[in-house]
């Protein structure tokens, strides 16, 4: 079985492993120059705007700075959400924007199917397990596919933290489908730390809601 | 009777003195300093004089502004008849007013668009420094901006013996993309990057180079960009995996940064100046390692572990070894602490720490550690370092609003920077940074 994960590849190397290749990695291109134009030019309005005026009325003037800044953060989100989401991009259909898996619709739902966790916690729920066992069968049953694992968080912990907590979630996932017979190559995992709730509210059901992994094909089928 | 009476008039005096400075409204864990303790009247008081162009105004309006955000001084708001038009200010009339230090700004005949900036002792009657600058065209512009601030920083620098901060940068997320704002709230601007979500920017102390983690389709590797050239690459060895919260060594050699996969998070240090090198920093097994934050002489990286189960604070030296707790906690009660910064003068490392299940901002003292909370209204967190270690910025979402705030550490005073609405995961730039280098 192949694991293209580094770490995983050399552990013990890395305790002082030497890594001298250039960076090569692609990385996905900066925003077009008309959506940086049109941001600087939004800001840059905003700021010429402000500074024009007085200094009294720069203290009076925090409900208009206020409505200024609103308007770019909103211009910011909507950009943001037409941008489309570039990590682990599955390889799409062009004509519908699925992945062309094979999968029943049954079997889209049941790969589909979430996972949740306690506060702070990244153990596997009875409830869970099951949930992975008819994943892993269905990973049996089409050995052509491959998925992808996201970890997630609730709002109320750290922002950098929750990046590795969500990590620490998709990688249970995985060590339970690769300890029930799948190959480890198969799965990609990833952490969106509290990025990407699925639930905005606050309160328990939408903190519970948000602590999940998420399971999507990434390619393959049959 | 009396004595009683008098007591309680005491101490019904004395809680409040207590609380003055104090943005608390929470209790605060035992055995820890909440607040700040301040006595007025220590500063000097400075009036920036009137001037008589509305170029000049405009100069003096962010010079002032900067002067009065330095914390330093306490702003007077001299009448129109105090105006320098040439000679000595009156000083009769400014020390009548209570001035202790006036700041005049003076047009050159001689080379238009060319300013001397004066600072005169007023009790003296004496002229302390004087420098020419050179005001760029259009009030509005940042190189404008710039050059005043950089005036007020020299200014700060006559009066108190160290430089300002107003010529400085704070980089911040919001959206998912980075951001670039003054220190002053003025100056919002994109910072084109790499990736969606951008997370976690860290500056190199010479200003030039920045390190993000970027979400890319290939996973989410630790991004350096050049902010003069633009350039970007990855880090070489974080093509797979999570890869977050890098953080540079002062003198640049080192990039410190967290990595996870499915052993857990650890963190390593890449060697920039041999372009090679991976070292790995800590071990752990399905527990979590990141956050690293340098001290200014590089001998020790303070970091977050959940070791013991939650995320909590420790140092060790910067080969790793010598791990231990850097801020006490009480296993199973002490709140979530996340997000250690070392202060530049490295006396200090700033942190937040949930109490009561809200996260608020701290400042432990490396030599006696000592706690103090700075903030108890609201969400307060991921604070970062000025570089006069004295200001830190940090999100807070006091109002109702989640914005960036700035808080001076002496006198307590906070302020929010209005346009960073929804802003987070903030960044102070060193003192030079590209941005100031720019035409």
């Amino acid at each position: 079985m192949t694991i293209r994960r580094w770490s995983v590849v050399a552990p013990a190397a890395l305790l002082v492993a030497v890594s001298c290749r250039a960076p090569v990695p692609a990385i996905a291109p900066a925003p077009t120059a008309a959506e940086s134009q049109a941001a600087a030019d939004s800001a840059a309005a905003a700021s010429l705007r402000r500074d024009s005026l007085g200094a009294a009325a720069r203290r009076d003037s925090l409900a208009a700075a206020q409505a200024d800044s609103l308007r770019l953060a909103a211009q910011t989100e909507a950009r943001a959400e037409s941008v489309q989401f570039q990590v682990g991009r599955p390889t799409t259909d062009t004509a519908t924007g699925a992945v062309a898996t094979g999968l029943s619709a049954a079997e889209t739902a049941l790969l589909g199917d979430r996972i949740h966790f306690a506060f702070d916690r990244s153990a596997l729920s009875a409830e869970d397990q099951a949930k992975l066992d008819r994943k892993a069968q269905l990973l049996a049953a089409h050995p052509g596919l491959r998925i992808r694992i996201a970890g997630n968080c609730d709002a109320r912990g750290s922002e950098e933290y929750n990046l590795a907590l969500g990590e620490r979630r998709a990688a249970a996932a995985l060590r339970y489908l690769v300890a029930h017979g799948v190959a480890a190559s198969r799965v990609d995992i990833l952490s969106y730390g509290k990025e990407r709730p699925i639930d905005r509210g606050h309160g328990e059901a939408a903190w519970a809601a948000n602590r999940r992994d998420d399971f999507a094909a990434a390619g393959g089928g049959r | 009777m009396r004595r009683a009476a008098l007591l309680t008039a005491a101490l019904a005096l004395a809680v409040p003195l207590a609380l003055l400075a104090q943005d608390s409204t929470g209790a605060p864990p035992s055995g820890v300093r909440v607040g700040i303790t301040y006595t007025p009247g220590t500063r000097a008081s400075l009036a920036v004089l009137p001037v008589v162009s509305s170029v000049l105004d405009s100069a003096r309006t962010i010079l002032a502004r900067d002067l009065d955000e330095s914390d330093q001084f306490d702003l007077l708001q001299p009448p129109a008849t105090v105006a320098l038009r040439s000679g000595s200010p009156n000083y009769a009339a400014l020390s009548a007013l209570g001035t202790d230090l006036a700041v005049a700004i003076v047009p050159d005949s001689a080379v238009p668009s060319t300013v001397a900036v004066e600072l005169h002792d007023v009790p003296r009657g004496v002229l302390r420094s004087r420098t020419r600058v050179a005001l760029p065209r259009g009030t509005g512009t940042e190189a404008f901006r710039e050059a005043v601030h950089r005036v007020a920083d020299e200014i700060v620098q006559w009066a108190t013996g160290s430089r300002g901060i107003a010529a400085t940068t704070l980089l911040f997320v919001s959206g998912g993309h980075l951001w670039r704002v003054d220190p002053d709230g003025a100056g919002l601007l994109p910072v084109p990057s790499a990736g969606l979500p951008a997370l976690s920017p860290a500056w190199s102390s010479d200003g030039r180079t920045i390190a993000y983690t970027a979400y890319v389709r290939s996973g989410q590797p630790i991004v350096l960009q050049d902010l003069a050239t633009g350039h970007r690459e990855a880090l070489a060895g974080t093509e797979y995996g999570l890869n977050i919260t890098p953080a540079f060594s002062r003198d640049g050699r080192y990039l410190a940064f967290a990595h996870g996969d499915e052993n857990g998070t650890d963190l390593y240090r890449y060697d920039l100046a041999r372009h090679c090198c991976l070292t790995r920093l800590t071990t752990g097994t399905y527990y979590d390692n990141l956050s690293p934050a340098w001290s200014p002489d590089g001998q020790r990286i303070a970091f977050i572990s959940t070791r013991a189960g939650s995320p909590q604070l420790y140092v060790m030296s910067a080969d790793g070894t010598g791990q231990e707790v850097l801020a006490s906690f009480d296993f199973g009660r002490t709140g979530q602490t996340n997000a250690p910064e070392w202060s530049p003068d490295g006396q200090a490392v700033t942190f937040h720490r949930e109490v009561a299940g809200t996260p608020q901002v701290f400042v432990e003292d490396v030599a006696s550690k000592t706690l103090r909370q700075i903030t108890g209204e609201g969400r307060n967190e991921d604070p970062t370092w000025a570089p006069d270690s004295r200001h830190l910025a940090f999100v807070s979402s006091r109002g109702g609003i989640s914005r960036l705030w700035v808080v001076d550490l002496v006198t307590g005073r906070m302020r929010a920077l209005a346009a960073t609405v929804g802003g987070r995961l903030p960044a102070w730039s060193p003192r030079r940074t590209f941005f100031s280098e720019a035409p």
